[in-house]
């Protein structure tokens, strides 16, 4: 039997603990091609001119996973070659060289990796088709099933592969070569010993290391690079100490409480744990740190695409909004002339917007939330112009009475308004509140350029005429989407207007632009979030899985000897059931409690109106959670019935 | 208080049959300290399994305290082997993850005793087998001899009323074999502990009270000690050694 032939049957013994890795490679692998087909796709590229930007950002995000992945290919093969370092202890002692095993053990792993990229660019052919239908949708554009295949996506893909193995590889490789014998064969023998041994100490740095990291979550959440660079600082700084000094201290605790030791399946499940803590405290930090960024990103993803796409929801249901601060009818003349020429219009309106001589409202309703203040007066608009616009966008007609005014709100201002009972008065005469509205109607739209920001009073025209004139607007409805070069042109004739003129702010606004600045915000920022996000949670939960895996026979060996003690099935059972949720909640539990915290208020910052509904902060914590633990989920079931089934005796 | 009856025992599928045990009876007395010989596949540990119902019996049956323990369930047969049976083994078999206290401590907890006395009474064992000294270690750092007197320890701090020892000298050098003979022997002298014992060493053989010899799964004699000493008895086991004939000459 030649060598090769016994070292494959080796790794093939071993296979079964590494199967979970194995594919934790390959779905790598077809993420990176993923990622890079959306690098190299003419067709997705061609979608908009924004899209350029979208590789550099993927690039980057590629270039952290290949770090994060190094690692991991690094560490899994530093865990496996400690765990055959006696099969190569005992091909060197027959005679082999030590170059020869390590080249061996070259060989075998490049296999392995060859194997999990083939099977990645496979599956990464459809994952790219599912973001390129994400992509589609967000740009409205149908999209159809098409086979691709990039050769500089693959190319890129080896690339990144052949950074990927040639720093773990390198690493063993010198690592064997170096090695002699009783090295190789005791290699498993070394003993795991607490890193931190005096108990005050370890008391003390855990004492620090919570005060640090309750510190680090503060500073995160405050305003200010600085303090965020430095809470991020902290936080690795707690999730090393607390570790370190958290898995040796356990056992001090039960020393000093013995009687907890034996209190039901403790003592179990206790050392079970420690005995994987005290060797794991450093990779249970890096496990947790790598945890929150995931948690982190995910969120982060999730509160970016809810400001990208609620900012533009309001404003959407105009095809076309032009606005400017003048007084003049001629002010969109040479717009309005181009859009009539080139654009079909469904129909559209040009109306002024006034100030009342006071801010009561704006006032009232900036003291109740945090809305953001754009006009110096309240907003107000005639009711002719306001039965225009509702009958253009098919909203039900509203009647108004002698003294009576109405407000036209976002849904966040409408709570506050509610209670809003004033009457208010122009030129002396007073008007009393018949009712608000809340249908989306271009009330996001900062510079006062749209119809009001959050609210607008509507009062009769003859009241709204006196007063002064804050911008005119020119709103359309187009038949078919507004073109990117068309809006373009017509950017340009507004600037050059406003050029020639003078014209002071003028704001132009286009549905069909701000869902393609929707998709490739989405493209550019969420989906390289979300990206490392899946790499992070996966990296992480591989290195847990595979370090449970490993202790099957050490487990089985227990649990024979346990049940001959006597233990029932049941409670053997219960103790492995017990053990699994510690260990897999232990590195999860810090990252949760730093991540929901800095999600919610960071979409507490944006402005009033925008994280509401699904994208309420809440439920933005709730569901990077949920996303976190679905991915988590399947590699503790993954374990556990492994485990389950090839420990606990019949 | 043990009564085996008739116990045979098969291995095997319907072509190729091994018959381990072959119409094996005796009995043992309260406080009794029995020691079984054979050669290796004489069928030894096959009984001590079926004893300890870690193994069942093909046929025949096992009474322990007057109870069949081959109608018993399995949860049932898990409390009888927690609470009537203590175990030592050839390969110690202490888990490598608990300290020696834990380990001792272990069969209480599985026990369900009182947590708040179980340091008490591990102390107590410890103390009269000598280690405690080291109950605070891990099997890894300590002796053959210390690891077997704790598994001592484990098979009797909560009170079993039979204590099972497989070997219990095989991997253990010849001072630390006496050393945990003599604990034995005051383990059944002083607390009264029952010990069937299987064993291969006729040294060891001798500090029993009496001596059942196995060969090819059946009872070949039986020997008692009575009020000879133990180095007489010694010989005496080795000439029924002797008539075992040739297929036994790995014992001694």
């Amino acid at each position: 039997m030649t060598l090769s032939k016994l070292s494959l049957r080796n790794a093939k013994r071993q296979a079964g603990d590494y199967l979970v890795y194995f594919f934790t490679i390959v779905m790598v692998a077809a993420l990176i091609y993923a990622f890079n087909g959306l690098i190299f796709s003419v067709e997705v590229q061609s979608l908009s001119k924004q899209m350029a930007q979208v590789p550099m950002m993927i690039v980057l995000a590629s270039i952290v996973v290949v770090c994060i992945i190094s690692w991991l290919v690094s560490y899994t093969t530093n865990f496996m070659l400690t765990r055959r370092s006696r099969e190569f202890g005992l091909y060197v002692l027959i005679g082999l060289e030590n170059r020869q095993v390590a080249r061996l053990f070259f060989w075998e792993n490049l296999i392995v990796g060859g194997c999990a990229l083939v099977l990645g660019i496979f599956l990464g052919n459809f994952l790219f088709q599912v973001l390129r239908a994400i992509i589609f949708t967000l740009f409205g554009t149908p999209y159809y099933f098409s086979f691709f295949f990039s050769v500089k996506a693959i190319g890129l893909t080896l690339i990144y592969f052949v950074l990927i193995y040639l720093f773990a590889q390198l690493k063993s490789l010198r690592r064997i070569r170096r090695m002699k014998i009783y090295d190789l064969i005791y290699f498993d023998r070394q003993n795991e010993d607490a890193v931190i041994k005096t108990s005050s100490r370890r008391r003390k740095i855990f004492a620090a290391s919570i005060i640090i990291g309750v510190l680090g979550t503060f500073l995160l959440m405050t305003d200010g690079m600085l303090f965020g660079i430095i809470g991020a600082g902290c936080i690795i700084v707690f999730l090393y100490g607390f570790f370190l000094s958290f898995a040796s201290g356990v056992p001090a605790f039960f020393d000093k409480y013995p009687a907890r030791k034996y209190q039901n399946r403790n003592l179990l499940v206790f050392r079970m744990l420690t005995s994987k803590l005290a060797a794991m405290g450093i990779i249970m930090a890096t496990i947790a740190l790598l945890f929150t960024a995931c948690i982190i990103s995910e969120g982060t993803g999730m509160i970016f695409r809810s400001i990208l796409q609620n900012r533009a929801k309001p404003n959407s249901c105009f095809d076309l909004i032009l606005s400017a601060n003048d007084e003049k009818e001629e002010t969109f003349k040479v717009c309005q002339n181009y859009i009539l020429k080139n654009i079909s219009v469904k129909d559209s309106r040009q109306y002024n917007i006034y100030l009342s001589d006071n801010d009561d409202m704006t006032d009232f309703v900036s003291s109740n939330t945090g809305y953001y203040r754009v006009y110096e007066y309240d907003p107000v608009m005639g009711k002719s112009d306001y039965d225009a616009l509702r009958d253009m966008l098919g909203y039900p007609p509203v009647t108004l009475k002698e003294g009576q005014y109405l407000i036209h709100c976002q849904p966040y201002v409408e709570k506050v308004l509610k209670n809003w009972n004033q009457v208010i008065s122009f030129g002396g005469e007073e008007f009393t509140l018949k009712e608000i509205c809340t249908e989306d109607f271009a009330q996001h739209l900062y510079e006062n350029s749209g119809n009001g920001f959050g609210f607008i009073v509507v009062v009769p025209d003859k009241v709204a005429e006196v007063c002064p004139i804050s911008h005119v607007m020119y709103t359309v409805l187009t038949k078919e989407q507004v073109s990117e070069e068309q809006y373009n042109t017509l950017e340009q004739l507004l600037y050059n207007e406003w050029e020639h003129n003078g014209y002071d702010n003028t704001v132009f606004h286009s549905k069909a632009k701000e869902e393609a600045d929707v998709a490739v915000m989405t493209a550019m920022m969420v989906f390289p979030l979300f990206y490392l996000a899946l790499v992070l949670t996966m990296t992480a939960a591989v290195i847990l899985t595979i370090q449970q895996l490993s202790e099957t026979n050490h487990y089985k060996r227990q649990f024979e000897l346990l049940r001959k003690l006597g233990m029932e099935r049941r409670e053997m059972s219960q103790a492995l059931r017990n053990q699994f949720f510690i260990y897999y909640a232990m590195p999860a539990i810090p990252p949760v409690l730093i991540g929901v915290p800095f999600i919610v208020n960071l979409a507490g910052l944006v402005e009033p109106g925008i994280m509401v509904g699904g994208s309420h902060p809440a439920v933005i914590a709730g569901i990077s959670l949920g996303l976190f633990f679905l991915i988590f989920g399947v590699y503790i079931l993954l374990a556990y019935t492994s485990l389950k089934r090839n420990v606990l005796p019949d | 208080m043990l009564q085996v009856k008739n116990i045979e025992k098969y291995y095997g599928s319907k072509n190729h049959v091994t018959k381990a045990l072959d119409r094996v009876s005796f009995d043992v007395a309260d406080g009794e300290f029995i020691a079984i010989m054979g050669a290796s596949g004489s069928g030894k540990t096959t009984l001590l399994n079926c004893i300890s119902t870690i193994d069942t019996v093909s046929s025949g049956d096992i009474l322990l305290d007057r109870e069949s323990i081959a109608e018993l369930p399995a949860e049932e047969l898990a409390r009888f082997r927690r609470e009537k049976l203590g175990f030592v083994f050839q390969d110690f078999n202490l888990l490598d993850t608990l300290t020696i206290e834990e380990n001792i401590g272990l069969a209480l907890s599985l026990n369900h005793d009182n947590p708040q006395s179980v340091k008490k009474k591990v102390d107590e064992v410890a103390q009269k087998l000598g280690i405690s000294d080291v109950l605070s270690k891990f099997p890894y750092q300590v002796s053959g001899g210390q690891k077997q007197r704790a598994a001592c320890g484990r098979a009797m701090v909560a009170g079993q009323s039979l204590l099972l020892a497989d070997e219990p000298t095989g991997a253990l050098d010849s001072k630390s074999s006496k050393n945990l003979l003599e604990i034995m022997t005051q383990m059944n002298k002083e607390m009264g502990a029952t010990i069937l014992m299987v064993t291969h060493d006729a040294y060891s053989a001798s500090y029993a009270r009496r001596v059942l010899f196995l060969k090819d799964g059946r009872i070949f004699n039986e020997l008692l000690r009575g009020e000879r000493g133990r180095a007489v008895f010694y010989h005496e086991i080795l000439d029924v050694l002797a008539l075992l004939g040739g297929d036994i000459s790995d014992v001694i």
